[in-house]
């Protein structure tokens, strides 16, 4: 049923770019005869459709067709382990869009086109790439269904911010981020045009603004944003000197001591967060909120919460190696507006989730539930299979919405995920569900192929992600857009 | 193959935050120390073999709960099909032993009809210097509620194994002497299987520390 559903997803929906036909697309080289049963197939089987289309967008955007060609092979073997890194993180890449806008899907190869595997190395292709290189492509094609893939190590996964070994940006790129700098500096920024382009991933250099104005910290009238900021951020110290100290008090003793033993246990491998003048920006940001919001208070979880903003915004200044940044060298004034834009975007965030932390978790459990009922319609084998073995849904899934993937993910994904999550309307309440569900789906074959109770708890609470970036956080997005697309805004998609 | 054990049972790991739940089971499950772990939110899934006599072997399955109060609802779920608990509290923080009282009303008031076999622990006991719980006012407290009481330390690997193998050899006495039974719908104890080769024990590891998740 699941994988009905799916090919007729492609097949049927016009609207929905997909694949291109073959009888009107006849130089399309490379299709797999083989009918796609997922996204990730088709994503696989197309992997070369955005060769075709990068040229048409070149075009319509005006910019002479590129006439690169390809790098020297020498070049492709000088990938270093940074490089893999930036380029797997390197959000300018992701150009994945919701399909809904007439977009063409394929754009979500480029994920794939910019960065090929080729035994175990990377090679730069894609738009740099001559098109002539048929033969080169297609062994590249063949070398990609290889699961090879470098292992990223865990203490480098904030490694995104950095510039430096960056690979040199691509016509689309640029063209992408001229179109973001374009939209910020406008009198006032066309938000709806902004989350549009925003869904697919922010380029690095306009992420903190981008971030602060999606979230609706910063107001779209740029004549105002200087005037709002000074005032939020005089506003959150008023906060700390008004309350922080009440932190010794006999009533918010508690709330102080667990914030206190958790933050040292926040990103525990992170050097950067165990600098003290950074856990202390974090006890504050957390207190004042936990204060202000009384229904829920503090909940382990939220401390994490913290984190992809602080690492954003202090993105802002930091040009390399941010893992080891020493933050207390900034200017006092720059840490202090850090602190209080991580505080003031957590805030517009949680607000969207907060019954994920009232009394007896309501929010939790209403998504596990729906969880359970959205994986029960879309893949009857899984949940047939949790059911057989006694695998519940709460014990694997509290924790995904709790922590909202953070603690299944590696950061760079998590960032790369709220991008989108900001672009969409309710994202983090939301389409978070998707998120899961789609994520959940993922390790299908790995799940099935479990069969006792404790090898599948073991997985789920341990799964391989280690290695992810943004090819495998796109591809997720989109299978969640297409979930929520059939499941929910259109119901009668289904029938059961 | 199928990993051979006799019983299978299901054991909930209880106690204030940051008393070292987590710790202890994975120097138990893992045979290592985590120097630094995440809080546990929910409740997290451990397992591990035991032989408790030559050839006989137990396999425990041991639920992690959070200790932050928020956390009940979901972790309270989690009594009713244990057979066996380890109620921790650290000796460095009296708060954490005073509270042990209200653990275990929590754990009574969740667990019915069933009952838990509970072992206390003092907890961290390498951190001799800054102890604020005697082990007199512990063990007593302990033979009040009619538990053990065991002091261990997941840092140097002290009494880990024990804590852990001395309940489950309580349970399995229970367990012989029919005083708790096996019943349908109740996780809390499971018959394994008893082919004729159980006598052979060559799968189990000499220390008994490897994991067989």
């Amino acid at each position: 049923m699941a994988t009905e559903n799916r090919i007729n997803f492609w097949r049927r929906n016009a609207k929905v770019p997909g694949r291109y036909h073959k009888d009107t697309k006849p130089n399309f080289n490379n299709l797999k005869t083989k009918k796609a049963s997922s996204f990730h197939e088709f994503a696989r089987s197309t992997n070369d459709a955005w060769d075709i289309d990068d040229e048409e967008e070149d075009d319509f955007l005006g910019t002479p067709a590129p006439t690169l060609s390809l790098h020297p092979t020498s070049t492709h073997n000088q990938c270093t382990q940074q490089q893999l890194q930036n380029l797997a993180d390197d959000t300018d890449t992701g150009m994945m869009h919701p399909p809904t806008k007439g977009q063409h899907l394929q754009d979500v190869q480029e994920e794939d086109g910019d960065c090929e595997h080729l035994n175990g190395k990377f090679v730069k292709s894609s738009s740099e790439a001559d098109l002539n290189m048929s033969s080169v492509r297609s062994s590249l094609q063949k070398q990609q269904s290889l699961p090879v893939r470098p292992i990223i190590p865990l203490v480098a996964r904030i490694s995104d911010q950095n510039a430096s070994g960056a690979p040199p940006m691509t016509v689309r790129e640029k063209s992408r981020l001229d179109k973001f700098k374009q939209l910020l500096a406008s009198p006032n920024t066309d938000l709806e045009e902004l989350r549009k382009h925003s869904w697919s991933g922010i380029p690095r250099e306009v992420r903190p603004i981008t971030w602060r104005l999606l979230s609706g910290y910063l107001p779209a009238n740029k004549e105002r944003r200087e005037l709002v900021l000074k005032r939020k951020r005089e506003e959150y110290f008023g906060f700390i000197e008004q309350y922080y100290h009440s932190r010794t008090d006999e009533h918010y003793k508690d709330t102080y001591r667990q914030i206190h033993i958790d933050i040292p246990r926040t990103n525990p491998l992170i050097p950067l967060f165990q600098q003290p003048a950074v856990q202390e920006v974090f006890e504050r940001i957390l207190f004042i909120w936990a204060i202000r919001h009384p229904a829920s208070g503090y909940v382990q979880g939220i401390n994490d919460l913290v984190t992809p903003f602080f690492v954003v915004f202090l993105s802002e200044f930091v040009t390399e190696d941010m893992e080891n940044f020493e933050v207390a060298a900034l200017p006092l004034e720059t840490q202090r507006n850090i602190e209080a834009d991580s505080f003031w975007c957590m805030s517009k965030l949680l607000d969207g989730i907060q019954d994920n932390y009232t009394f007896a978790q309501p929010g939790i459990q209403n998504k596990v539930k729906a969880l359970e009922e959205l994986v029960s319609r879309i893949d009857e084998d899984v949940h047939n299979h949790f059911k057989k073995y006694e695998v519940e849904y709460l014990q694997f899934a509290f924790r995904w919405m709790n922590n909202l993937l953070m603690r299944e993910l590696p950061l760079r994904c998590t960032i790369r995920l709220w991008d989108t999550y900001q672009a969409e309307a309710e994202g983090f309440s939301h389409f978070h569900l998707y998120v899961c569900a789609a994520f959940l789906i993922e390790w299908r074959k790995e799940i099935l192929s479990m069969v006792d109770f404790q090898g599948l708890l073991m997985l789920l609470q341990n799964l391989p992600t280690i290695h992810w970036g943004n090819e495998e956080v796109g591809l997720l997005l989109a299978e969640a857009y297409r979930l929520k697309y059939m499941f929910a805004d259109a119901p009668s998609h289904y029938k059961r | 193959m199928e990993t051979i054990w006799l019983y299978q049972f299901r054991l909930i790991v209880i106690g204030d935050s940051t008393v070292g739940k987590s710790c202890l089971i994975r120097r138990f499950t893992e045979g290592r120390f985590a120097q630094v772990s995440d809080p546990t939110v929910g409740v997290d899934f451990f397992s591990r073999l035991v032989e408790i006599e030559p050839g006989k072997r137990i396999k425990l399955q041991i639920w992690d709960t959070a200790g932050q109060e928020r956390f009940r609802s979901i972790t309270r779920a989690y009594y009713r099909n244990s057979v066996g608990g380890l109620l921790l509290f650290d000796i460095t923080n009296r708060r954490s032993f005073q509270n042990v009282h209200n653990w275990l009303e929590e754990a009574q008031s969740h667990v019915q009809p069933h009952s838990i076999v509970f072992l206390l622990v003092g907890h961290k006991c390498d951190l001799e210097a800054q102890r604020q719980v005697t082990q007199q006012e512990a063990e007593k407290l302990a033979g009040a509620y009619g538990m053990r009481y065991v002091e261990t330390s997941a840092r140097d690997a002290i009494n880990v194994e024990k804590a852990f193998v001395d309940l489950t050899r309580d349970i399995f006495e229970l367990v012989r002497s029919g005083d708790i039974k096996i019943q349908d719908g109740w996780e809390g104890v499971k018959s394994g299987f008893v082919p004729n080769t159980v006598h052979s024990s060559e799968e189990v590891t000499k220390g008994g520390r490897q994991c067989f998740c």
